[in-house]
């Protein structure tokens, strides 16, 4: 058990996965991933694709190895973490008890001390009084810490990353300028617009929306476009896609009732189920053949330059193909269906994930970038400074130290 | 203003064929010329550069060649940084030749100015792709010392040179910078793709190749460190992680398509 353990924490092992982590990776950027399986087929041939499937190649990053090398990963970076951390302490404290154990090397003549006393502290090393009265110059000790919070943090952003992966409830919902969406805390998110250009005619697809809590106390109206989502507790709202769909303006002509409908979906229209339109599709254009048939164009780069709507009319049960046009209108007893220019909406995504996640793992980001620096670019150093003489004492060489406290001690004696 | 960017170009090429020149006949004279005709190059890259961003309105990294253009300007930066401080001729000579390589595949890029798209329209694109820009600069430089220092083992040289020490040292050194700005660059660029996205990873091809040219650095870091490689083994892994770098800016944008495939218009 104990040489499992010691394995475990060790480098070798550490390395061992990383490499593995990177040849699956590797494959996992050259194979497509998420793919259909047909792909795989066509791709590569059927027994091929049916090795890649059944290994779980063809979705690499979310097979149960690779969950597994991640939670190894963990447990190595954790015990290498715990374990170094005493070790870190010692090693620091080490340094300073070897500084002052230390018998000076680079001798000074009388006087000189002071003026390797004032370098060091202009240098911002910390001075320490030690018991045989020479004091102790420490720079830098936190660089020990370097490595362990480097791994410490390595750990944390898997931790925290992981938990964010896994943890949002997502999900994308399309939205009609007006509509109301509630969530399933009461909240409330309302797109009061949604426009595609901005002020110079970029392309720039943006909605307004307010977003409401369940008591309607708190409310925030916000722009949001990819880049800026609007945050509303913990929820994350984006601006993800966007869709075009006909509008229907229905009227009672006997009440005056005016309703506007959008028209995404294939839906049936009517008051009494007898009577009434089915809306099949909107179109974005059409060509008028010599013999007056349409031909409608199915594919297009999203814009609708001459929108039309492909309906069912319908009368006591029976039903008729029409093609109605914008400003159209049909008239079935009382009620008049308006056919009016088709309206951009914007597809959201919502996102619920808790705030501290968040900050767990931005923090650990931080802490990482922080423990890297440390690690890399801050040398412990202690130096001892008797009238006598003075002695460096670090893990990595001072030889640029050395050089500037001999320049200093040519400079007081000329 | 686009003869600044060839001249820049030619320039770095005298520039590279002079001071290998300069060290083949050992003439300080011949590398302080080399060294003019490189700042030279610098310069006229530099104002390239700036005209391009004032031009455009943004920073200029927003596509293919302007980010190789601002890799191989860093390379000149970080060279002439290190050489002020190191006062070694092998820092020039691995990185004159490095930025006009990065210089000239960036001539093969389309060169217009297009508006940046609204996905790059973000706080953070400085900071990631900026960072990149440097990061791979050091990469690049840390690969050209890793080639000088196998010339120099060819040549005869000992490991135990006190220069061949220090070039094996810098080679280290430089490449804990470009680690730590690698970093950077996937840590904004995860907060950024969840600004994006709404996902701070999604194993997208460029993700997956910074995360493991991520893993193989770490892999030197540890081998370096903790095993003591040094020299020639380093020196070749130094090479290996730089094709990986290459890899990862370019060989991505064009064999792999995904979220980041704007790069490469």
């Amino acid at each position: 058990m104990k040489k499992i353990l010691s394995f475990i924490r060790s480098m070798t092992f550490g390395m061992i996965l990383l490499i593995i982590v990177m040849a699956l990776s590797l494959a996992g950027s050259l194979i497509p991933q998420q793919e259909a399986a047909m792909t795989y087929v066509n791709a590569y041939g059927s027994s091929t694709a049916m090795l890649l499937i059944s290994l779980g190649f063809t979705d690499i990053f979310h097979t149960w190895y690779f969950y597994a090398l991640e939670i190894l990963l963990c447990l190595n970076l954790l015990l290498c973490s715990i374990l170094r951390f005493p070790k870190t302490r010692k090693a620091a404290e080490r340094l300073k008890h070897q500084a002052q154990e230390a018998e000076p090397d680079r001798p000074l003549y009388i006087g000189d001390h002071q003026k390797i006393a004032s370098y060091l502290s202009a240098h911002h090393f910390t001075r320490t009084e030690t018991e045989n009265g020479a004091p102790v110059y420490t720079k830098h000790l936190a660089g020990f810490y370097g490595s362990f919070l480097t791994h410490l943090s390595i750990l944390l952003v898997l931790l925290f990353g992981s938990l964010v992966l896994m943890t949002p409830q997502v999900t994308d919902q399309t939205v009609m300028p007006g509509e109301v969406l509630t969530l399933s805390d009461g909240t409330t998110v309302t797109c009061e617009s949604f426009h595609i250009q901005d002020a110079t005619g970029k392309l720039d697809y943006a909605s307004v929306l307010t977003a409401a809590s369940p008591d309607g106390k708190q409310k925030k109206t916000q722009e949001i476009r990819v880049n800026e989502p609007l945050r509303f507790g913990s929820y994350k709202i984006y601006q993800q896609t966007y869709g075009t769909a006909g509008r229907i303006q229905i009227t009672n002509t006997e009440n005056g009732a005016v309703d506007v409908q959008y028209l995404t979906d294939p839906c049936f229209l009517s008051i009494d189920q007898r009577n009434g339109i089915y809306f099949e599709a909107l179109y974005p254009g059409y060509f008028r053949e010599e013999d007056g048939s349409f031909t409608l164009i199915t594919s297009t780069d999203r814009s609708y330059p001459d929108p039309v709507y492909r309906i069912q009319s319908i009368t006591d049960g029976m039903s008729a193909a029409v093609l109605a046009f914008p400003g159209e209108e049909i008239h079935m007893g009382e009620i008049t269906f308006t056919f009016l220019s088709p309206a951009e909406y914007p597809g959201l995504r919502i996102k619920h994930v808790a705030a501290w996640l968040y900050g767990g793992l931005y923090f650990s980001f931080g802490l990482m970038v922080a423990a890297l620096y440390l690690c890399f670019f801050t040398v412990p150093v202690a130096v001892k400074v008797t009238e006598e003489g003075y002695v460096i004492c670090s893990p990595k060489n001072q030889e640029g130290l050395e050089i500037a406290l001999e320049a200093e001690k040519a400079a007081v004696h000329g | 203003m686009d003869i600044c960017f060839f001249a820049a170009l030619i320039i770095y090429f005298i520039a590279s064929v002079l001071q290998f020149v300069a060290s083949a006949m050992k003439k300080d004279g011949l590398h302080k010329i080399a060294r003019l005709v490189f700042l030279t190059g610098f310069a006229l890259h530099t104002a390239y550069t700036v005209w391009r961003g004032i031009v455009a309105g943004r920073l200029p990294l927003a596509n293919q060649f302007e980010f190789a253009s601002g890799f191989a300007w860093a390379i000149v930066m970080l060279g002439f940084i290190l050489y002020s401080r190191l006062k070694q001729e092998w820092v020039m000579t691995a990185a004159m030749p490095m930025a006009f390589l990065i210089l000239s595949y960036a001539a093969f890029q389309p060169m217009q100015i297009k508006d940046i798209m609204p996905a790059l329209r973000s706080t953070w694109f400085a900071l990631h792709i900026g960072s990149a820009a440097f990061s791979y600069a050091s990469f690049a430089i840390a690969a050209g010392l890793g080639v000088g220092y196998l010339a120099q083992l060819k040549k005869g040289k000992s490991p135990d040179d006190a220069r061949m020490k220090q070039m094996d040292y810098m080679g280290y050194r430089i490449i804990c910078l470009g680690f730590l700005l690698l970093t950077v660059v996937i840590f904004s660029g995860a907060i950024w793709a969840e600004q994006a996205w709404s996902s701070w990873w999604s194993w997208d091809p460029k993700e997956t190749w910074a995360l493991i040219t991520w893993i193989f650095y770490a892999v030197y870091l540890h081998q370096r460190l903790r095993l003591k490689w040094q020299g020639k083994r380093t020196a070749w892994l130094a090479i290996i992680a730089f094709i990986l770098v290459i890899f990862t800016f370019a060989g991505v944008n064009l064999l792999l398509p995904g979220l980041h495939s704007y790069a490469t218009t």
